[in-house]
Order: C-alpha cells, then structure tokens, then sequence
C-alpha cells in the first residue's frame, strides 16, 4: 500500500477510530517527551515524519 | 475523549457555554487521516456576565475544578485531555461555531468545524503549522473548493488565499 493509499483509508475511518488513533498518538508522544527520546535524538530525525509531531 | 466530550456536554446542559464546536488539530482530524495532538481546541459561546459585555473564562474554570478537573497552563485538563476554551474571536470563528457539523464519538453527540471553516480559520492564522494543515486538505480532497471560496471572500481572506498558493504552488481548481 502507497503511503498516499494510506493515508486516504485512515481519513475514511469514522470519527471515533480515528480518536482511538489520536490517543495512541498523543501517550505515544507524552511517552516519548517524558523519556527525554526526543530530544537525544531530535538532530537526526527532526523532519522525519511531519505527521508524528503534535500540532 | 469519551469522558472529556460528557463533561463538555454537561458544562453546556448546565449553562456554563453556549454552543460549541471542535476545532483545531481534532476538529480536522474529522475530515482526515489522524494527526498527533497534545490538546483539544473547543470553540465555545459564553455567556456574558450580568451587566457587563466582557467575556470571562473563570466560569468554566470554576465549573471544572468543582467537577475535579485540573487547570494546566490555558488548559484544563478533562478526562486524558488538556482542552482549550476558545470564546470566538471575530466573524469567521462565530459563523464557524453556527454552521458546525453535528456528529458523534464513541456514542456522545458533539459538533465539529466544517472542513471549509477550518482551512480559513488555518489561511487567517497562517502559522507554518497552520499551512501544513491547509495543504492534507487539499491534498486529501477534503475541502468543497466553491464554499470555501464563499468563507474566505466572506471574510476578506482572498488575498492571504493567493498568497497561500502562490507560495505552495497549490492547485485548488478555483
């Protein structure tokens, strides 16, 4: 699957599938703030995926 | 976002708001593929105190400490989610808050910006952050380009559309 592909089948789940998504997203960040991952590693993977990073 | 929504609901059964929409990182996330987020922006009507015109946040926070809720910065945090009070700040944000689109999550009834709403809401703001968001839209087909066209005249956003995309080279078949 494309990540184009990818992108158009997570936009068509329902509203509340894609909140569960959000909330993983969301511990997933605060796990990794709260680790300190983000930013040892921040210099390499700054701009590796727009879409991971909170708005 | 179950238990942040009820409370919400209860807030605007008790008074404390009037009408609300979702907005933000969440509310586009309705019309695309979920995005990470560190909060909830809820665009929300209050109502004026007694006499005076000015608008005050107190009430709701009033509202949620006495519900166990706590305050976090200009967040308070509901159930698992740090949430942000808007009250509208002009035309745009008033017509976005009526024209809301009525939906529900995990069973609780709630209201979310039009996709049209949120990207001229995006162009007026016009943080990188904001054109990111403006560009999955377009990207994904998301936007009805005729009545977006109508919001953004409406609220003399044309000129700050073109510059947009000029700038991203967007082709918004307009």
């Amino acid at each position: 699957m494309t990540r184009q592909e990818r992108r158009k089948r997570l936009a068509g789940l329902s509203f509340s599938e894609k909140i569960k998504i959000l909330e993983k997203l969301r511990r997933r960040s605060l796990a990794i703030a709260a680790s300190g991952l983000r930013r040892r590693s921040a210099g390499g993977v700054r701009n590796a995926d727009e879409n991971s990073r909170p708005a | 976002m179950k238990t942040t929504l009820d409370m919400i609901n209860r807030m605007q059964g008790d008074g404390v708001i009037g009408e609300y929409a979702i907005g933000g990182a969440v509310g586009a996330t309705f019309y695309l593929e979920p995005s990470a987020t560190v909060d909830v922006d809820i665009f929300a009507m209050l109502p004026k105190a007694g006499s005076s015109s000015l608008l005050s946040l107190a009430p709701i926070y009033e509202y949620l400490k006495a519900h166990g809720c706590d305050a976090d910065g200009e967040h308070v945090v509901i159930g698992e989610w740090p949430v942000q009070f808007l009250p509208p700040s002009d035309a745009l944000e008033r017509e976005a808050l009526a024209e809301a689109t009525e939906t529900e999550i995990e069973g609780v009834k709630t209201r979310v910006m039009t996709a049209e709403h949120l990207v001229a809401i995006a162009v007026r703001t016009g943080r990188p952050k904001d054109h990111a968001r403006i560009l999955q839209f377009l990207e994904q087909d998301a936007v009805d380009t005729e009545k977006l066209n109508r919001v953004l005249a409406g609220h003399g956003l044309i000129a700050k559309w073109q510059q947009f995309k000029k700038k991203y080279g967007a082709d918004t078949n307009d």
